[in-house]
């Protein structure tokens, strides 16, 4: 059956970036996808959808340089779970910074689960800036991105990819201050109360 | 200050006499990151999950050698080091920077530090010592690590390699 099942690994998953992207791959992909959030405890319940499915997509932040952790316990679930025929895995992994590149560690992460415990690995797609992006114009280059990597899944013509905002990293840079002294207007927080020294108080 | 952050327990003599601040994170209860952005957006410099993490992170921000003693998993650390390591994200400010020519945060009150990593397992692979390799890398730029050492060990050799750390710090 070739279809893709598709598991949010991002801890906010019902409010992520991670859930944006994913449903713009389910949108211009041109076979079925079946979503699924990883949650503490549907780790069994998930691994036992797994068979059946030709492709597996891995959605998720950047998480301090690698997966983040909600993804490692559920591969070590899936280690110990497997399911019967195993599907081909891909990645599609954002993080905050605007270089793509620095996610290239957690890529290779899910590349040695998979040499690992014995799957294909398939296509993935870095995304840069990607906390920021959902806000902007340049989503659209960033779904052109999205449906290159349904292309090469659903054609088994496997690439990695890389995304992010086409800005200078300076204005990246200025662009970023506005967004988070927005984000802690909303809490009533003052940029100078977010640029605190101050840990635990002191 | 000087801190040894494990994943599990640890048997050495000389830590205590040295000074060296030791937390056995095993021993802790720490929830997992809920990507919130409060502790840059709500209550800057503060996770808002009050639990045994807010007592381990101000001390990584003070510390100028640190010493993380993991299990190797798919080329990362493990499950208690990374999620800890995902914790300490309030010492860090939302704001970017750029650092060797790279986005990167600014940090708040944080010592830049030496750093070494004891990444242990049974007979690691070369790759995943490639991968390890990689994110240590990584984690130096966005951890304040002004230098880093990795060592691997199997799990029987965690103790010698730390007391063979704690030697070397007695120099700083
Ligand atoms: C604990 C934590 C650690 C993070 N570490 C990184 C990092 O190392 N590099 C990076 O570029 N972004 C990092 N980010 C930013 C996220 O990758 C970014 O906000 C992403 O858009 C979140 O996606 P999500 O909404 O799908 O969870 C981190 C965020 C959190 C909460």
């Amino acid at each position: 059956m070739a279809e893709i099942l598709i598991f949010n690994a991002s801890p906010r998953a019902p409010r992520s970036n991670s859930r944006l992207y994913a449903e713009i791959f389910t949108k211009v992909c041109r076979i079925k996808t079946e979503y699924f959030n990883i949650t503490k405890t549907n780790h069994i319940e998930l691994c036992g959808k797994v068979n059946g499915f030709s492709d597996l997509l891995f959605v998720f932040p950047l998480y301090a340089d690698g997966i983040p952790a909600t993804l490692l316990n559920f591969l070590k679930s899936l280690e110990t779970n497997p399911p019967g025929e195993k599907p081909v895995i891909s990645v599609l992994v954002n993080c905050g910074f605007l270089e793509p590149s620095q996610n290239d560690t957690a890529v290779e992460m899910i590349r040695l689960f998979c040499r690992q415990n014995g799957y294909r690995f398939g296509s993935a797609l870095e995304i840069g800036g990607g906390e920021a992006l959902p806000a902007t114009p340049f989503m659209r280059l960033t779904a052109r991105k999205i449906k290159k990597l349904a292309e090469c899944i659903t054609a088994g013509k496997h690439r990695i990819l890389h995304t992010t905002m086409p800005l200078p990293k300076r204005l990246f840079v200025k662009a970023s201050v506005s967004y988070w002294v927005n984000y802690g207007k909303k809490s009533g927080i003052s940029e100078e109360e977010m640029r605190t020294l101050r840990i635990e108080g002191k | 200050m000087k801190l040894i952050l494990s994943d599990r327990p640890l048997k050495l003599s000389a830590a205590e006499a040295d000074g060296v601040k030791y937390f056995d994170l095993s021993e802790l209860k720490i929830a997992g990151c809920t990507g919130c952005f409060g502790c840059w957006t709500k209550t800057p410099g503060r996770c808002v999950i009050r639990d045994d993490a807010v007592n381990v992170y101000p001390a990584i921000a003070e510390s100028s050698c640190v010493l993380y003693i993991s299990r190797i998993k798919y080329g990362g650390y493990d499950t208690v080091m990374k999620t800890l390591l995902e914790r300490a994200i309030p010492i860090q400010t939302a704001f970017i920077r750029l650092l060797d020519g790279e986005t990167h945060h600014y940090q708040r009150a944080v010592a830049p530090k030496k750093a070494h990593v004891i990444a242990y397992g049974d007979n690691i692979c070369a790759d995943e010592k490639a991968v390890f390799s990689r994110l240590v890398a990584r984690n130096a730029k966005n951890m304040n690590f002004e230098s880093y050492r990795i060592i691997f060990t199997e799990e029987s050799g965690i103790e010698s390699a730390a007391e063979e750390v704690l030697k070397k710090w007695r120099k700083y």
